[in-house]
């Protein structure tokens, strides 16, 4: 068992939704755990095409 | 997802779950389980040679199963982190039989078999539950026979067959002969909204599909006609209903109201034979399609059941995690301390997820708000960028978006012939993790100065870049993008050979620029901590309530003389039928006992300064503030003439009616002094027109809810409808609920409007149903009209020109994207919250709130943030002050200042400055300059182009 020592938040779940709450947190100095099931990041958005109306790239 | 993987904050554990929570909000500990990915992540590369080596192939779950993975893997190209694994339930190794190609072929000796999972303890003030959603496998339906056709595919599956990179590289294939389908078909609602179904109604799967018919033919020209079988198109969402006007136009794409009993395929051709009632004449009708894809419906997270226990957390009947109810609160669960957000409670499409994300964090941030970190910069010894230029090129494949056109290896070798190019390389993915890591060696191996890539669009991928240079010590300001997917490979995909010159001509260009490219330095000022919230109404006061809980001063400013907004006038809110009045007391409560000033009958007069420095002047007071929360609101559509709504006192607007339900106090609603024995509701009064295209959004859930109260009361209820859009949690369920208790729904045409007249006492409605294929006649004692959301006049456009915040073309605020940005405005430090945006139910528009409030929480936690220095700048000397500039800008960043007696200069200021460049164009002295984009810098890239010829 390892200890970590500051006071953070933990998100569970990388997709679109979990991805931008830790960059908002992470971007406001918080210190942010981010718990993903998956191997990678990218959650269902990832394997979208395209989104519309701008066709952006989903990655 | 890269942001997340290099952000000095983020601490990531992937292929990892949460097994043990215990403690209190504020107070949390977690136990977190790592499994063993069985590939050292710091010795890893990302090569792929041990998955080369791999004997088993198995179904890759991120193609859906269509493509093929082997059990050493990374799930697809751009995967963050980079780090293969091994899926050991395929996996050949075990106690009995020894493999091992894997490790052989590792050439850094990453792979170690004998890993235990590694339990981690983390403390934590709060924790975020974004665990998505997972797809209905329609393979159990007898009926839609997926299980039997390998032409009938999910909506998923087609998503990732129409990716670049998916199974079948973008190519629109029949599977079973794979060959292009003339003929497709979308079944809308496969696993909800019926009878045995899901009762929700998944959200997104209306808009997947109309924009797949679009892709779909894009992808393949040659098919002839896309049919959508729909129950209700949900086009709800800001832009959603101009989009699916767009496709209406296309000759190609046919809309069919119905939802097909049963598919059937033909075991010889392999065609689908679709059983469809024709809703207008009530026979039953065949389709013959090609292929057929089912959107399929959204479901809980698979393990959203283990989670809720770990957790201590509450689900809701649909399964989803509960919300808090209460206070309508969309981003609680039922525990203190823990955020919901996305599809966690229950389906949402990508903006409100998006802004539910940043909404959580807003709420979380309150726990841990004294234990922020420091700010802390890492030092990077910058590279020296002296001497001649050194470019290297980076030409990217996108998959097979640039590369499936153009001839990558011709590209290659023209632009190795280019002067100061030392350096050209092609990449499948040049954004990937693995890429970019490649990207930085060889700007050290070349000792390159200037880095240009040829690539996707600089509207997403410059700043990755950028931050890649940055990273290394290679000043941003000396890399450059060149778009050859949307301006090459993506318009021109008919001509490669010209779509290959073209780029080749436009790379010539970029390496011309590049050649003159300088660094800049990003200049520092200093942040105000306050925040200015305009706008009392439920937004404004959710924004202003999470700002202060954090700790932030708050100023909320109203024009009215109370607060409240349109809560004011609510009966119950959705989706748990929470007096308004009750919500709004709670609010003013928690509002006095914060620290927010508040300011009511105040008006905005002017705002001056800039992205952490406003100055805004009030009618009250003058106040300096770091970022501005706009929540002014929206209208309710004024129906005047419109079906007699000012003549009769028995036409009323949902509105109305939400005023006399409020105040029966549990009573039966009366209409004129009696209590109405049948009323009408015609849904859409001034909404998705010529006038107003938008979908109100709103509307339908609050016809739902009011029929029901009538129901209630005894009161006979039709609702003429065009389509039911019924939006956001607990809505579906109302619909249901409503039909069960006798509500009749008639729908009538797009283009026939339904026409209300005089009768006696009442009045008599006549429309066309679609469904019964007949003219309906009816005597009511009052219709409702369910009028929508337009932008408040005139203080949407003051607001527009004091804070210059574009509108978008349906007339609200325009955020800065419609999918990532949709509470940040394309003025740094201006954030929209609620109608003023689009319409949204209060519900929406606080949890939207909470977005905004996170958005300005981290700009105004920061001391000072960093300016981009993009911007124009004045060479004094040249200047004569003629005031050109100072009249032209539209962001008023020029002023002129007396140097000495008499002689004025015109100076910028860098913080208002867009480096739009137009002063630099119009000064008659050239006195000022485009920084990063110079005279000397387009010069070569005209001259380069005259010189060949594009």
């Amino acid at each position: 068992m390892t200890e970590t020592e500051t006071k953070g938040v933990l998100v569970i779940g990388g997709g679109i939704a979990g991805i931008q709450a830790a960059l908002d947190l992470a971007n406001s100095r918080v210190k942010v755990y981010m718990v993903e099931k998956a191997p990678s990041l990218g959650g269902r958005m990832a394997q979208l095409d395209k989104t519309f109306p701008t066709m952006d790239c989903s990655i | 997802m890269m942001d997340v993987g290099r952000h000095p904050n983020i601490e990531l554990y992937t292929y990892s779950e949460v097994t043990h929570v215990e403690g209190k909000a504020g107070d949390f500990r977690v136990t977190v389980r790592r499994h063993p990915r069985y590939v050292d992540e710091d010795l890893c590369t990302g090569c792929g040679q041990c998955s080369d080596a791999c004997p088993i192939v198995v179904p890759n779950e991120f193609d859906a199963g269509l493509g093929a993975r082997r059990a050493i893997y990374s799930p697809f190209s751009q995967a963050v982190p980079n780090t293969f694994v091994i899926d050991r339930e395929s996996c050949l190794n075990d106690d009995f039989l020894v493999c091992e190609n894997c490790r052989k072929a590792c050439e850094r000796d990453a792979i170690n078999y004998d890993v235990a999972p590694q339990d981690v303890t983390i403390s934590v003030g709060s924790l975020i539950v974004a665990t998505g959603i997972d797809v209905f496998d329609p393979y159990t339906m007898k009926t839609y026979g997926y299980s039997v056709s390998q032409n009938i595919l999910t909506g998923l599956e087609f998503e990732r067959m129409l990716n670049a990179s998916g199974p079948t590289q973008g190519h629109v294939l029949r599977p079973t002969d794979r060959r292009v389908p003339k003929k497709i078909a979308f079944v809308q609602c496969v696993g909800v909204r019926g009878e045995n179904d899901c009762q929700y109604c998944s959200l997104f799967c209306c808009m997947n599909s109309v924009k797949d018919a679009l892709l779909a033919k894009d992808h393949a020209p040659e098919i002839e006609e896309i049919t959508i079988f729909y129950s209700d198109i949900r086009a709800f969402g800001k832009g959603y209903e101009s989009f699916y006007n767009r496709t209406k136009e296309r000759d190609y794409i046919k809309y069919f109201k119905g939802k097909p009993s049963k598919i059937v395929e033909d075991p010889a051709s392999h065609d689908l034979t679709i059983y469809v009632e024709d809703t207008l004449t009530g026979k039953p009708m065949e389709v013959v399609s090609d292929m057929v894809i089912l959107a399929s419906a959204g479901l809980p997270s698979s393990d959203t059941l283990k989670l809720a226990d770990v957790l201590g957390i509450e689900l809701g009947q649909d399964g989803f995690f509960k919300t808090e109810k209460e206070n309508a609160q969309l981003l609680r669960s039922t525990k203190e301390g823990i955020f919901l957000c996305g599809c966690a409670s229950g389906p949402e499409d990508i903006p409100d997820s998006v802004a539910q994300g940043s909404g959580a964090a807003a709420g979380a941030e309150k726990y841990v708000a004294d234990f922020r970190l420091p700010e802390t910069e890492e030092e990077i010894t910058p590279i020296d960028v002296g001497g001649p230029p050194r470019i290297g090129v980076f030409l990217c494949h996108c998959g097979i978006n640039i590369a499936g056109v153009l001839d990558i290896e011709t590209m290659e070798e023209y632009v190795r012939s280019l002067p100061n190019v030392v350096h050209v390389q092609n990449d499948l993915f040049l954004c990937s993790d693995g890429s970019q890591k490649l990207l930085q060696e060889m700007i050290k191996e070349h000792r390159l100065n200037r880095v240009v890539s040829a690539a996707c669009t600089p509207r997403t991928h410059e700043p990755i870049f950028q931050e890649t240079c940055a990273r290394i010590g290679l000043n941003p300001y000396l890399f450059e993008m060149v778009n050859v997917r949307d301006q090459c490979s993506w318009v021109h995909s008919q001509e490669p050979l010209l779509a290959t010159q073209r780029a080749m001509d436009q790379i010539r260009m970029a390496v011309a620029r590049a050649q003159w490219l300088e660094p800049l330095e990003q200049k520092e000022i200093s942040v105000e901590g306050s925040v200015l919230v305009i706008g009392g109404g439920p937004a404004g006061i959710q924004s202003a309530l999470d700002l202060d809980a954090q700790g932030f001063p708050v100023t909320l400013v109203e024009k009215e003389k109370e607060l409240g907004g349109r809560l004011r006038f609510l009966d119950r809110l959705l989706p748990e039928n929470v007096p308004a009045v009750d919500l709004l007391q709670r609010k003013l409560a928690q509002l006095k006992a914060s620290g927010v000033r508040v300011f009511t009958e105040t008006e905005i007069k002017e705002v001056g300064g800039f992205v952490g420095n406003f100055e805004v002047s009030t009618t009250k007071e003058t106040l300096k503030v770091g970022s501005i929360i706009l929540a002014s609101g929206s209208d309710v559509y004024d129906p005047k003439d419109e079906y007699d709504y000012e003549k009769y006192s028995n036409v009323l607007t949902n509105m109305d009616l939400e005023g006399i339900f409020a105040q029966t106090d549990g009573g039966e609603a009366l209409i004129n002094g009696t209590k109405p024995k049948r009323v009408a509701f015609i849904q859409c009064v001034g909404s998705r027109n010529e006038d107003n295209p938008h979908c109100s959004r709103i509307c339908c859930p609050t016809t739902v809810k009011q029929a029901l109260r009538f129901r209630e009361q005894g009161t006979d209820v039709a609702v003429f409808y065009r389509d039911m859009r019924t939006v956001g949690h607990g809505a579906e369920e109302q619909y249901r609920a409503a039909r069960g208790v006798g509500v009749v729904f008639i729908r009538y045409p797009d283009d026939q409007k339904p026409v209300v007249t005089k009768s006696g006492k009442g009045l008599r409605i006549q429309a066309f149903g679609t469904m019964l294929n007949d003219t309906v006649n009816m005597e009511v004692d009052a219709v409702i009209l369910a009028a929508g959301m337009v932008p408040k006049e005139p203080d949407t456009n003051t607001f527009k020109e004091m804070l210059k915040v574009p509108r978008s073309p349906d007339g609200f605020m325009m955020e800065r994207h419609p999918k990532l940005g949709p509470v940040e405005t394309t003025t740094d430090g201006i954030f929209l919250a609620g109608c003023v945006q689009s319409p949204k139910s209060a519900a929406e528009s606080m949890a939207q709130a909470s977005a905004a409030a996170g958005k300005a929480a981290s700009l105004v936690c920061r001391e000072r943030i960093k300016l981009d220095p993009t911007i124009c700048r004045v060479n004094e000397a040249l200047c004569r002050g003629c005031r050109t500039c100072v009249s032209i800008c539209d962001f008023h960043a020029p002023e002129l200042v007396e140097t000495s007696p008499g002689i004025f200069v015109a100076r910028i200021n860098e913080a208002l400055c867009k480096g739009c460049g137009t002063c630099a164009a119009w000064c008659p002295t050239e006195a000022i300059a485009a920084q990063h984009f110079t005279d000397q810098q387009i010069e070569a890239m005209l001259e380069t182009m005259l010189e060949e010829g594009l």
